[in-house]
């Protein structure tokens, strides 16, 4: 794996959506002060700004990075887990911003918080990503699969109480995610 | 390129046959803007032929994708609008995509960015990006006919492609021009 081009697609990408990413880190740092208690605000606005993150790495958003990342000497999977890793980051960034407003109010929690909803914004993430590189139906279908990750991981711990069930889904969820991405990606042609 | 062509979904390019060598240059006349853009596209590996083949030293695209990209550099059409201050970012940038050592890929980025001066910042930054990965054959899509002397000198010595959609652009770039009118599948 090449990491320096991994950094530098993270670098490039996270400066050109500085203004995305400083949005969703401010609406999960206000809902964190609004509702601290409970899983439902973190697990489910972290995961829809994940997806958000995730959507705004569709082609033709940034041209140049696309251009420079699709000609650039890298492997499919190699440039896909360098794109991945910019929305995964933003969202756990948010996450954290959460629970960062969260301990304000119920300290408590905030480990807990911090698990459920890195796990299930990961997953909802990665999934999200492959509907980037689509259209029509099977984008909306990737999307709502990824949303529909999030409602399971919330089932899962709030529902049947289990976090150790839903970080388990949500990590076997990611690994296959981030692999059709991946083969995704390879298969692509970029006009 | 023998027989290149690129075919899909009632797009239809090509198909281009063309021989380059290490120096030389030639440019592709296509019908429309959008034929260019993609026949840069498959002049530097970046889009796979659908029929025909393109080859880029030894390698096929199809299957030495890496290969490929590390001797051929595309400079898209669109403009680069970066202040001066990201300019430095943007080199960081393609040298970590290249993986090339940071400190060399700005001082070769500053030698380029002197060497076109007079060059609008917007055109000359993609080349300079596509410059400081030392390819072998530069593709430009659709190049400026007012900075041909300019290309021209930064790239001397360097396989030269460039795309047009009309004939007095290509005609500035290459003496002889070939023309391809693309074929409705």
């Amino acid at each position: 794996m090449n990491v320096r081009a991994l950094l530098g697609v993270l670098r490039g990408r996270l400066y050109a959506q500085r203004r995305i990413v400083a949005a969703c880190c401010t609406a999960a740092f206000v809902a964190g002060i609004v509702q601290p208690t409970g899983f439902v605000a973190p697990l489910f606005l972290c995961s829809l700004l994940g997806i958000a993150m995730a959507l705004a790495q569709s082609p033709g958003l940034y041209p140049h990075l696309d251009r420079c990342e699709q000609g650039a000497p890298l492997f499919g999977r190699e440039l896909a887990r360098a794109k991945a890793l910019v929305p995964c980051v933003a969202a756990a960034f948010a996450a954290l911003l959460f629970a960062g407003a969260q301990s304000l109010r119920d300290p408590g929690g905030v480990p807990l918080t911090i698990v459920v909803a890195l796990a299930a914004v990961i997953a909802g993430t990665l999934t999200a990503l492959s509907a980037t590189i689509r259209h029509g139906a099977s984008r909306a279908l990737y999307v709502a699969i990824a949303a529909a990750m999030s409602g399971i991981a919330y089932g899962l711990a709030a529902g049947a109480h289990s976090v150790l069930a839903e970080v388990g889904f949500c990590a076997i969820v990611a690994f296959f995610a981030l692999r059709q991405y991946g083969e995704a990606l390879a298969r692509y042609d970029p006009i | 390129m023998r027989d290149a062509a690129f075919v899909r979904d009632g797009t239809s390019v090509g198909p281009f046959t063309l021989d380059l060598e290490e120096g030389e240059r030639a440019a592709l006349q296509c019908d429309a803007p959008r034929d260019a853009a993609i026949a840069a596209l498959l002049g530097c590996g970046i889009v796979k032929a659908s029929s025909g083949c393109v080859l880029i030293g030894d390698f096929d695209p199809r299957v030495q994708s890496v290969a490929c990209k590390r001797l051929a550099a595309l400079v898209p059409h669109e403009p680069l609008a970066l202040d001066d201050g990201e300019f430095p970012r943007y080199v960081a940038y393609r040298a970590a995509l290249w993986n090339l050592e940071p400190r060399r890929a700005h001082e070769r980025a500053a030698l380029l960015r002197k060497r076109l001066a007079g060059m609008h910042e917007a055109f000359a930054f993609p080349l300079i990006g596509a410059l400081i990965g030392m390819p072998k054959l530069v593709v430009l899509d659709r190049p400026q006919p007012a900075y041909v002397r300019h290309i021209l000198d930064v790239v001397a010595g360097r396989a030269l492609l460039t795309t047009h959609a009309d004939a007095d652009g290509a005609r500035v770039f290459a003496p002889n021009t070939l023309r391809f009118r693309s074929v409705q599948a």
